[in-house]
């Protein structure tokens, strides 16, 4: 321990000549633009970039910040929310003139925004809101994940319906710790209530937004009720499992074929377009992503120029299916993803 | 320069230039405030790894730390939490929960040491297991939910800069005291450099490596403390993916991975290099992808000259 205490002088006598030779070096410079106006910069920090979905929507809120000349700092935090805080802290230390951020989860994410709220930096929320608090200033702009389940389930009912026989149900579930989750879930139930002649709901598969996990509970589920005929997936991202399960029990067959299952998603991701395209899928609740990036700038803006506004944004999203694909596609974030 | 180079504090003189040489570039990376948001990223993944480095230097590993950190988490947010803890508003409630957050912490570490001794069962696929059943019990335990209204005064622990740094400085402290100064200490490194020659020359193995699965356990326990504090949330993934972080930063620091080498110090060193690359890689406002690949690099670089280091050292 002694020999640490020369040491130790030694290294504050580097730092501190360091530190004060740099501290005017450490500012942020303030980019101008064109005419002369300060240039905004915004950071922009995502839980994860895991699935397409946030891969998208992260491109979109970057397309929509250059598009309204604003600089980008950005991060990940790579499903770590003790690195979330720390990645926002550090746009607190950069100045930055306002944050989107998609938390880990809505409690994790209160000191990043208190953080953001002492250093008086607007936040905005993209697609996954934070707990409530009335201490908290901030916009949360979030897919309506219950209006929008409850519509594409009636959809799907409407096909069951026309088919003029009962179904049995299953229905897989994400993460309950995760808001939308238990949004979609609700939004599922909404649609069924009422609907008990023509939909009966046999199984509950827990997925946890782990496509394993929904695999092998989508299997389990088929082999304890080998007469399921109705699939809702909470995430389009879990297509594959369900997708791959259903081949195995020799039950994934083509709109109008004999077998077929009635399939419906949510999200509206890559997957999803190819397999209403291919004929598979019979609709998707289709999360606006850009109209969701537009509004967080917007809402951001509007901070900035002190305007009031809701602190809850909602994206209406839309049920897209065979009917109208063509109409609709190009609102559809999966879709072009598959034209990229 | 071969001075600077050969010298146990390779990675804290690496650490420096990195710091000087970014400094310029990097908006706010010297700046007091980023000071303090490294400081509180560096203190809860310095208690995990301070506890890592006794039990690398048995040559043995415990991968459970962070499924430790995970379910301490959750058990002392289910006890204080004002929404659904068990003591929710009684004055008994911060002090049981930290006893408990503990107490999870010592007896997975006492799991860990039993099946390591007494079933001899290695340390890797011992505390694989222990990591795997801990995680579960925790999503188990919440449902996968995250547990908040933690009480003001425990959320204090990780929120309050210097308190944080207390407590982290008196349990690194006292580790570094005891491997370099008590008989325990000597035990341990020479349980790493040979367990038999350790055991022929008098050297209670069995009990020493127990007691240091316990250490390196509570020592999660604490940092589950300063991670749950600070995020003000009971939560079942807590620190999941910070093992990686938290190995690479003691053998960054020398430790290694054979056993029989290692210091408190070095880690300290080891965390402080982590910390620094991952900050100002994101003042750097740079992509994500070309960040992963810098940090790695970054790492990777460290570790070389560590290495090199220590061929030269051993050949006089």
């Amino acid at each position: 321990m002694k020999s640490l205490i020369p040491t130790f002088t030694k290294v504050l006598s580097l730092m501190l000549p360091a530190a004060m030779l740099l501290s005017g070096c450490g500012k942020s410079p303030e980019a101008t633009n064109s005419s002369g106006e300060k240039q905004l910069t915004v950071g922009v920090n995502f839980e994860t970039l895991q699935t397409e979905y946030w891969v998208a929507g992260f491109e979109a809120i970057k397309s929509e910040l250059k598009k309204r000349n604003i600089q980008i700092v950005e991060s990940i935090a790579d499903g770590d929310a003790n690195r979330q805080l720390q990645q926002v802290r550090t746009f607190v230390t950069r100045k930055v003139d306002g944050i989107v951020l998609v938390p880990k989860d809505s409690k994790t994410c209160v000191p990043a925004i208190k953080a953001a709220n002492e250093a008086g930096i607007p936040i905005v929320l993209f697609n996954r809101p934070a707990a409530e608090s009335p201490d908290l200033k901030l916009v949360n702009v979030v897919a309506d994940n219950r209006t929008l389940t409850r519509e594409t389930v009636a959809f799907m009912i409407e096909q069951a319906r026309k088919s003029g026989k009962k179904h049995k149900a299953m229905v897989i579930i994400g993460d309950l710790g995760d808001i939308n989750a238990v949004g979609r879930k609700d939004g599922f139930y909404d649609a069924v209530k009422g609907n008990e002649a023509i939909v009966e709901v046999v199984a509950e598969v827990p997925s946890e937004w782990n496509q394993e996990k929904a695999r092998a509970g989508v299997v389990n589920a088929l082999q304890a009720n080998p007469d399921i005929s109705f699939v809702f997936s909470s995430s389009d991202f879990l297509f594959p499992s369900v997708v791959a399960a259903l081949k195995s029990a020799n039950k994934y067959h083509k709109l109008g074929e004999p077998g077929h299952v009635i399939l419906g998603g949510f999200d509206g991701d890559a997957t999803a377009y190819q397999m209403l395209v291919d004929g598979y899928l019979d609709a998707t609740g289709v999360q606006d992503v850009y109209f969701e990036a537009e509004q967080a700038v917007q809402a951001l803006l509007d901070a900035l120029a002190k305007k009031s506004g809701p602190s809850m944004i909602l994206d209406p999203g839309f049920v897209i299916h065979q009917g109208n694909l063509q109409e609709k596609k190009s609102r559809m974030w999966g879709a072009n993803v598959v034209r990229k | 320069m071969r001075r600077v180079f050969l010298s146990e504090y390779l990675v804290l003189w690496l650490s420096l230039v990195y710091f000087a040489a970014l400094a310029p570039f990097t908006p706010g990376f010297a700046s007091w405030s980023n000071f303090q948001t490294i400081l509180a990223y560096l203190l809860p993944l310095l208690v995990v790894a301070v506890g890592l480095t006794l039990v690398l230097i048995i040559g043995g590993i415990d991968l459970s730390v962070t499924s430790i950190i995970a379910l301490a988490s959750v058990v002392g947010g289910k006890i204080m939490s004002s929404e659904e803890g068990w003591l929710a508003g009684h004055a008994l409630a911060v002090p049981a929960g930290l006893m408990a957050m503990l107490l999870v912490g010592v007896g997975i570490g006492m799991i860990n040491g039993f099946a390591v001794t007494t079933c001899r069962i290695p340390a890797f696929i011992a505390t694989l297991t222990t990591m795997m059943f801990v995680s579960g019990l925790a999503i188990w335990f919440t449902l996968s939910r995250k547990i908040g209204g933690l009480p003001p005064s425990f959320v204090m622990l990780g929120q309050k800069l210097w308190i944080a740094a207390v407590i982290t400085g008196v349990a690194t402290w006292l580790a570094h005291v005891t491997l370099a100064r008590t008989l325990f200490g000597r035990w341990l490194y020479a349980i790493g450099h040979n367990a038999k020659a350790a055991l022929v020359s008098g050297v209670p193995t069995a009990r020493v490596t127990f007691a240091t699965y316990v250490l390196c356990g509570l020592f999660a326990g604490l940092a589950s403390i300063l991670f749950t504090a600070g995020l003000e949330t009971g939560n079942p993934e807590m620190a999941r993916d910070n093992l990686l972080d938290v190995v690479g930063a003691v053998v960054i620091g020398g430790t290694s991975l054979y056993g029989g080498r290692g210091r408190v110090v070095g880690t300290v060193f080891g965390v402080l290099f982590l910390a620094l690359v991952d900050n100002s890689l994101n003042l750097l406002g740079l992509n994500f992808y070309t960040v992963t690949m810098v940090k790695g690099g970054v790492i990777l670089a460290a570790a070389l000259l560590d290495a090199m280091r220590n061929k030269f050292l051993a050949r006089g």
